[in-house]
């Protein structure tokens, strides 16, 4: 049985609540899961697509409570810390957040980041073994860098989040990351099941029950000390409320943020910025115009007010998901870049992602909740 | 339609199953909700996907 109330996530609204930002598409490492097609070049974003995107984003933050630039896609500070402050420069009233592998971070960097107030959010899995996939270009294992890096955070009193990708999720795992990330000080912690997209074609039909179970035993090393703000757990903790209270149907936002992801050479991805860089028979290289050559606000609102193309399908695949699936109040439709993924289309539904990431996740509170 | 998906899923839709809760998800609730106002109470503290952007997998955040 599907409810047929859920009113959120409605078409694509006109102005998003952050951006993302390709400085460079270069990553100094090689890990054995990234999706990113170009992370061995070094294709720099010029400074007038920063002030392209900053002459409408700027208009944005001005009447929005806050609004965030994400340097993202790619190692941001391979670009280096001169060419990352000129691409921020053009922007004012935003606040900067920065996805970064750390291994680069240095005590020049934090200063950096503490003097133009960047949120700082780095990508580890977990302790040196469960970190092995994540290794430079010559294969060596990059965790001693990523260390030294968070030290330098540590040393500078740079709160970060962190974002732990999974590629095994089993039961007796969960514990042993959730004390790793307690340990290792950040404030936040996002977990990411291992996702088949873009170049990364691991198969990710992992075994329902451990996912489950994997969940479940996250709750319980939650509850047992959530100094940590557990992103998956305490989202699927605030759906359950607010279900229990009758105000699920306020959880989902009215309208799809667009995320416009602006590639180094002002290229703009709405929606899905994994879909960044690839391009097929049927629906082009993704790109929904160039801020060089269109004002960013200009593309979002003709993409919000005529979503054609790609986008419409996957309009089309968010509501096939809003009538026929039962966690759809939680989740708001497969993303885009999953269902491309691992469909080769849009309107699809059901996905990998939607199995580990939502459909299990909540499942496994609630495993966890019916055997305390 | 994903449910019944996984071996255990119950036939009763899942927001079913969470208003019938029982006494542990009641339990898990309010503490969860005690630790969120204690971070309330933090200065200049904000809401953790309020904190975090790359959260764009997960709530498509904004309202």
């Amino acid at each position: 049985m599907v409810s047929p109330s859920w009113t959120g996530m409605r078409g694509i609204a006109q102005v998003p609540s952050y951006v993302i930002m390709q400085p460079t598409t270069l990553c100094n490492l090689d890990c054995g899961y990234c999706y990113l097609p170009l992370r061995a070049r070094d294709l720099r974003m010029p400074v007038p697509v920063a002030e392209a995107v900053a002459a409408t984003v700027n208009a944005w933050a001005a009447v929005a409570e806050r609004f965030s630039v994400v340097w993202h896609g790619g190692e941001p500070t391979s670009a280096g810390r001169a060419a990352l402050a000129d691409l921020m420069a053009p922007f004012d009233g935003v606040e900067h957040h920065i996805q970064t592998n750390a291994t680069l971070v240095d005590d020049e960097w934090c200063e950096f980041f503490a003097g133009r107030g960047v949120r700082v959010g780095i990508s580890v899995d977990g302790p040196r073994e469960l970190t092995a996939r994540r290794v430079a270009r010559d294969g060596r294992p990059a965790y001693g860098q990523i260390m030294r890096g968070v030290e330098a955070l540590r040393r500078h009193g740079i709160p970060f989040a962190a974002l732990c990708v999974v590629g095994d999720p089993r039961p007796g795992l969960a514990a042993e990351l959730y004390a790793y990330f307690l340990d290792l000080g950040c404030y936040a912690l996002g977990i990411n099941v291992e996702e088949r997209e873009g170049v990364n074609v691991r198969d990710t039909a992992f075994p329902g029950a451990a996912v489950r179970a994997f969940w479940a035993e996250l709750t319980g090393a939650w509850r047992a000390d959530p100094r940590i703000e557990l992103r998956e757990v305490e989202w699927a903790l605030r759906y359950m409320g607010a279900t229990r209270a009758g105000t699920d149907d306020e959880l989902l936002p009215r309208r799809i943020d667009p995320i416009p992801a602006i590639g180094y050479d002002g290229s703009v991805v709405l929606l899905s910025p994994e879909l960044a860089g690839f391009s097929d028979p049927r629906y082009g290289d993704f790109s929904s115009g160039n801020v060089l050559r269109r004002p960013l606000r200009e593309i979002v609102a003709g993409v919000a007010a005529q979503p054609d193309g790609w986008i419409g399908e996957y309009l089309t695949g968010v509501e096939a998901c809003r009538a026929s699936c039962p966690y759809f109040g939680f989740c708001g439709g497969a993303h885009a870049a999953n269902r491309y993924f691992e469909h080769g289309r849009f309107d699809g539904t059901e996905t990998d992602h939607c199995r580990n990431s939502k459909i299990r996740l909540l499942e496994g509170v609630l495993d966890y909740a019916r055997a305390e | 339609m994903p449910e019944p998906s996984d071996p255990g899923d119950e036939a009763v839709p899942v927001s079913e199953r969470i208003k019938g809760a029982e006494p542990g998800l009641i339990a898990l609730l309010d503490e969860a909700e005690q630790t969120w106002r204690g971070r309330s109470e933090r200065p200049g503290w904000r809401p953790f996907e309020d904190a975090f952007p790359t959260f764009y997998q997960f709530t498509n955040r904004p309202r």
